[in-house]
């Protein structure tokens, strides 16, 4: 974070303040971390649907003939072969291989990708962007501008589709359609795409349209169960569902390898910054990894504590938390390659006691098929 | 919440409340500290039998998110734990200053209660917060 000035609002902060939310820091800008509580906005998301605002994040759109060429020299995934409509998770990675951030790339014309960043590292992604000068490429900055709003869960499609033109029901997972939306007067980016593990929608929409939409959706449905969530919910959610925090499972010295998405890597394209190192890596097999740990007590396990396996400490735990739909503590921890294997028996050094875990495969959570 | 408050309860600036009774105190947390937290997963209390010393840190009450401290407001021998939320951690959400207590200390000195507010003393100081 390179953010030292005021906090900023997303245009739902008012909206935020009617629900009773609690407000703290994140990535810049004053987020909504609960309304209800933690648990129920889970629940909600994993039993009905949760609205999110993700504002923060940062959209980003590329323009040009080049673009998907330009990306894929400075990213693990392919981008130049993505159709219109499309989405496609990404990393943008250092000469080490280490993550610059993990993004979503989703295609709207032939000329045309939006760019979805982290909040905490928008200013650096946008800044490197910019350094990175190459043919038929130019970046658009809609960071703050824009409005994001999230519906998560399995009754997303029922839900939202009454404001929607669009089939949401025939849109595919990591599928995006610009179509109308009730009340509305331009077209707004509708994707299939989300962090929660749950079927879902991610809308992005001018910020003078957000507090409409985002009121509308909730006045209409919340009888029937739609709950506002906080990021205290989505850490949870996405914890569960296996899915890498940017800053715990992923950062400038933790590879894409080495948490556990190397099936992103596309070592076949020519060239992309990182893939030497990524290569070496990959052969070498030698490097810390990112594993699921599930604790056998009833303490969590939290970021920066110490992991052993027989008495030899073998690691770090990277993300913790209760796991409503495990029924579990669970956790991330980066460890030693000896110690990666699914069953291996660890114990977690909390507060001075040691405690048993053991490794197990992500991801903790996976949503009944519909 | 503050028109909550139980009137015979004593508070800490750390948020945790002690009634009372001859000359075992109990403790706990208060409805403003669990309301702070949200849904709490964990508790660690101090062992039946050991010795506190006031204000000193004693334990944890983890949240979904968050690990805080318990400062026991209160010193003396340890003569009792709440077993119930070692099974049922947000019964300190759901009663605070009844079901949901933590531990009970057999005081070591009375005049220890001085240190600690009245229920206005403490009203105040979390309007502040």
């Amino acid at each position: 974070m390179t953010d030292t000035g005021a906090l900023r609002r997303t245009a739902l902060y008012d909206a935020h303040l009617a629900l009773g939310a609690r407000m703290v820091p994140f990535g810049g800008f004053e987020m909504p971390v609960q309304y209800t509580g933690i648990l129920a906005e889970h629940d909600a998301v994993r039993k009905r649907a949760g609205l999110f605002d993700l504002s923060h994040m940062g959209q980003i759109e590329l323009h040009g003939a080049d673009v998907g060429a330009w990306a894929e020299t400075v990213t693990i995934n392919t981008v130049a072969n993505m159709k219109p409509g499309q989405a496609r998770y990404n990393v943008f990675t250092n000469d080490a291989g280490g993550a610059l951030d993990d993004v979503i790339f989703y295609r709207l014309d032939e000329q045309r990708w939006l760019l979805v960043v982290n909040a905490s590292n928008v200013e650096k992604i946008w800044n490197y962007i910019g350094t990175l000068r190459y043919g038929d490429v130019e970046f658009h900055n809609y960071h703050g501008e824009r409005a994001l709003i999230a519906i998560q869960g399995p009754r997303s499609v029922e839900w939202l589709q009454p404001y929607v033109e669009a089939d949401l029901a025939a849109l595919k997972y990591y599928g995006c359609v610009g179509t109308r939306v009730r009340g509305l007067a331009d077209p707004v980016l509708v994707a299939r795409t989300g962090y929660t593990g749950e079927d879902g929608f991610e809308l992005f929409l001018p910020g003078e349209d957000a507090t409409g939409v985002w009121d509308l959706l909730l006045a209409e449905n919340r009888e029937a169960g739609l709950m506002a969530c906080g990021l205290g919910a989505r850490d949870v959610l996405r914890l569960e569902a296996g899915m890498p925090l940017y800053g715990n499972e992923l950062t400038e010295t933790i590879t894409p390898l080495q948490a556990g998405i190397g099936w992103a890597i596309k070592f076949q394209k020519p060239a992309f910054r990182g893939k030497d190192a990524l290569l070496a890596q990959r052969d070498a097999n030698d490097y810390p990894r990112i594993v699921g740990v599930v604790m056998d007590g009833p303490v969590p396990a939290r970021s920066g504590y110490a992991v052993f396996a027989n008495g030899e400490r073998v690691g770090t735990v990277r993300s913790g938390s209760t796991g409503p739909s495990v029924g579990k503590n669970v956790a991330t921890a980066l460890v030693a390659p000896s110690a990666a294997a699914e069953g291996t028996v660890l114990e977690i050094e909390v507060r001075g006691a040691r405690h048993p875990a053991r490794v197990v495969a992500l991801p903790f959570y996976t949503r009944p098929k519909a | 919440m503050a028109d909550t408050l139980p009137a015979g309860l004593r508070y800490s600036k750390e948020h945790e409340w002690v009634a009372l009774d001859g000359d075992v105190a109990t403790v706990g947390i208060t409805d403003y500290a669990q309301s702070s937290l949200g849904d709490i997963v964990y508790v660690e209390l101090p062992r039946v039998g050991g010795t506190l010393t006031q204000f000193a840190n004693i334990g944890v009450v983890e949240s979904v998110k968050a690990v805080s401290d318990i400062f026991t407001p209160i010193g003396g021998e340890v003569v009792g734990v709440n077993e119930a939320i070692e099974a049922d951690p947000a019964l300190v959400n759901r009663d605070p200053y009844g079901e949901g207590w933590l531990f009970k200390v057999k005081l070591a000195d009375v005049g220890q209660l001085d240190e600690l507010m009245a229920a206005v003393a403490y009203e105040q100081l979390i309007s502040e917060a």
